[in-house]
């Protein structure tokens, strides 16, 4: 291997690719959505006011007082600290002309036999949307649990009923660590390197993306050839996979940047202390996983991508890689249950599902160790088996003009018979 | 001149497909070499084994004494299948070919300005290639091949595509690179430009060497028993002289073997035979051509 020529063509597909308008744009779009939150709050600075009474305007849903029509005796008269919201009527006609002249949002009517059947029909106007909000809204079920209870308990007790707890979680580890304590403790444990994964994976598939449409478009353009007849194929394949990689690297490192810049150092500082809660296991095998995934992703869709005759054939081609990748977003939510369950501890040792699942189960659970080494001795593993596979299909496939290999044709390739 | 390409019992196989069988040649240095064949004989295929992209199934290869792989920075490629990065700038192109032949980036953008000079296209040289015209284009493509200065060229057909001013350029182009002392290989259908430019050929097909060695040996070889005349008209018992045909307003003679045409010269000069021209019947590197290839399809029972 020519490492110098390694670095020419890392140096050339990095300068190349980051000029490219589609990058540009693509990079440029959250910095440049800060701006426009920026001016934004700069127009309306003076009138915050006016903005927040506009806001109110367009969520308001009118008056958001409740009529009561209570046939069971039980919620009458009114208990003083819910008279504000709640109006009692007398007959259902009457509540309904209260509804419908928006005194109220919503009545209950409330049966003779509501303590037998507990049945209360909620009226409102609009959509049935808005009856049901009402049945969960949080102030009926108190107004219910305070009215049915006033004469028998004490108001702590009372008030204990109605919103009978504020969960924290608290997970504990087999080695006996606690994690995510506390409702932001939750958050910095699994929703931040959570999200952080996804990000990552995302980066990988922009950078392989890149690099399969710099080798589609040398094929296309017929410079292949020159190029091929200067370095080796390896070579030209290992500068693709650091340019590009770098490039996206490059992506992330602006979106982070400007993220920071615009929001005054407040996502600085969120993510230093998200940084102090995400252990340490996690942030080093993510740098770990994300760094064998883009290799090997970036490996087989050059291979493939240089299979195609033209760019959206290459892409078609290399469609199937995304597939396997995303297989593991698509069981996401399955994964905030159990992210140890079977299907999942298998997909860890599947070289193309890997990456993308390990990244995701990381953060959510105490992973055992036989998966992480496991998938990582996968990986590789797989890393130089593809780089054998992708750098003979890359070899023979950019030399290939008009027509895409058949699948017999790709086998003798790969047996070295073409 | 020593040999600085030589090619031992080269063979390569695509599947059950033998595209070159057992081929050996050599190229001198300094020498325009010309490498001929039909469509489909084996002359890219050979090609891109002499300049490592593809590995031969059997036979040795060495170019300037070295390996391919080892050679790669001395030798510059025009491909048939050509092209360039569109959306590159031009001088941005010249420089990122040299360097990977392995120019510092300095000596390559020297090389480069140099080479669009030559081209006559120094004021494009900030402009993307997508905004050149197509010959433009193609007078780059050329240059590419020379972005680092290499000792041996190989052209695969690079007049392919060419219109006849653009060609002629090209071909002046290889004559004046000759005469710097590059040592050239040319791959071509256009015989004319090749008749005019190499000195040694080779004729493969399928694969198979049919001719090969120096250029005028060959065509002396093939050149048949005739003279062409332009003359008021031609006697009937002229010596050795066994056919005589009229062909628009000239006349060919056809000879016995053996019967030279000096002495055919001195009768008709004798008998008072007024003489506008008279020629050996020179043969076309192209009738060669043809007559060879067609020659062994017949031997091989295709024609």
């Amino acid at each position: 291997m020519d490492w110098r020529k390694v670095w020419v063509v890392t140096r050339h597909e990095y300068l190349v690719n980051v000029r490219r308008a589609g990058f540009i744009i693509m990079t440029a779009s959250v910095p440049v959505l800060g701006i426009v939150v920026l001016l934004f709050g700069a127009f309306f600075a003076g009138q915050a006011r006016q903005l927040g009474a506009f806001f109110e305007e367009q969520f308001d849903v009118g008056s958001k007082r409740i009529g009561v029509v209570d046939g069971s005796g039980t919620f009458s008269p009114i208990l003083p600290e819910y008279q504000e919201d709640f109006v009692p009527y007398t007959s259902e006609a009457e509540a309904e002309a209260g509804l419908t002249a928006e005194e109220v949002s919503a009545v209950l009517l409330i049966g003779e036999d509501y303590l037998d059947t507990g049945r209360v029909v909620v009226m409102t106007t609009g959509s049935g949307f808005g009856a049901a909000m009402v049945s969960d809204s949080t102030t009926v079920r108190a107004f219910f649990v305070d009215h049915l209870l006033a004469d028998w308990v004490d108001p702590a007790l009372r008030e204990r009923a109605a919103d009978p707890m504020d969960a924290e979680p608290r997970v504990i580890s087999s080695g006996g660590e606690t994690q995510g304590e506390g409702s932001w403790g939750f958050v910095f444990t699994f929703i931040i390197p959570y999200f952080l994964s996804i990000f990552l994976v995302t980066t990988i598939f922009t950078s392989s993306g890149y690099l399969l449409q710099s080798v589609a478009e040398e094929k296309e353009s017929r410079v292949i050839e020159i190029v091929v007849s200067s370095v080796r194929p390896v070579e030209l394949m290992a500068g693709k996979v650091a340019g590009l990689g770098a490039l996206g690297l490059t992506q992330v490192l602006v979106w982070l940047l400007s993220t920071v810049g615009f929001s005054g150092g407040a996502v600085a500082l969120l993510a230093v202390a998200g940084a102090a809660f995400i252990p340490v296991r996690v942030l080093v095998l993510g740098v770990v996983y994300y760094l064998l995934g883009y290799t090997l992703y970036a490996i087989l869709m050059a291979g493939v991508g240089a299979l195609g005759t033209t760019m959206r054939e290459s892409q078609q081609l290399a469609g199937i890689f995304s597939f396997f990748a995303a297989v593991p977003y698509m069981l996401s939510g399955f994964l905030f249950a159990n992210p140890n369950m079977l299907i999942a501890r298998v997909l860890s040792f599947f070289p193309l599902t890997a990456p993308t699942m390990m990244m995701l189960r990381l953060p959510l659970a105490e992973v055992p160790w036989v998966d992480v080494v496991g998938s990582i001795v996968v990986l590789l593993l797989s890393v130089p088996a593809a780089l054998w596979v992708g750098a003979k299909l890359f070899r023979v496939g950019l030399l290939i003009y008009g027509k895409r290999p058949t699948v017999k044709e790709i086998w003798l390739i790969l047996r070295g018979e073409v | 001149m020593g040999m600085i390409i030589q090619v031992q019992n080269l063979v390569k196989r695509y599947g059950d497909v033998v595209a070159v069988d057992n081929l050996s040649f050599e190229v001198e240095q300094g020498g325009i070499f010309g490498l001929l064949g039909p469509n489909g004989a084996g002359k890219t295929t050979t090609i891109r084994v002499i300049m490592d992209i593809l590995n031969p199934d059997a036979g040795s290869v060495t170019v300037l004494g070295q390996s391919p792989g080892q050679a790669k920075g001395r030798v510059g490629y025009l491909p048939e299948e050509r092209g360039l990065y569109r959306n590159l700038k031009v001088l941005d192109t010249l420089v990122y070919l040299a360097e990977l032949k392995g120019v510092s980036r300095p000596a390559a953008r020297e090389r480069a300005m140099g080479l669009l000079e030559r081209i006559q296209l120094e004021e494009w040289a900030a402009r993307k290639i997508r905004d050149l015209s197509q010959g433009m284009q193609q007078r780059l493509q050329f240059v590419a091949s020379l972005a680092h200065d290499p000792e041996v060229l190989f052209l695969d057909e690079p007049f392919q595509g060419l219109d006849p001013v653009n060609a002629e350029r090209v071909k002046d182009f290889v004559a004046e690179l000759h005469r710097e002392g590059k040592t050239i290989v040319l791959s071509s259908h256009q015989m004319n430009l090749v008749e005019a430019l190499c000195d040694r050929i080779l004729l493969i097909d399928r694969g198979r060497a049919l001719l090969y060695g120096p250029l005028a040996e060959i065509k002396r070889q093939y050149t048949p028993n005739a003279i062409r005349v332009r003359a008021s008209h031609i006697p009937a018992d002229l010596p050795g002289v066994v056919e005589v045909e009229p062909d628009d307003g000239a006349f060919n003679l056809g000879l016995v073997e053996g019967a030279s045409p000096q002495k055919v010269l001195r009768a008709l000069l004798d008998r008072d035979v007024e003489i506008q021209t008279f020629e050996v019947a020179p043969v076309p590197l192209e009738d060669i051509f043809v007559a060879v290839v067609s020659g062994e399809e017949e031997d091989d029972g295709l024609a």
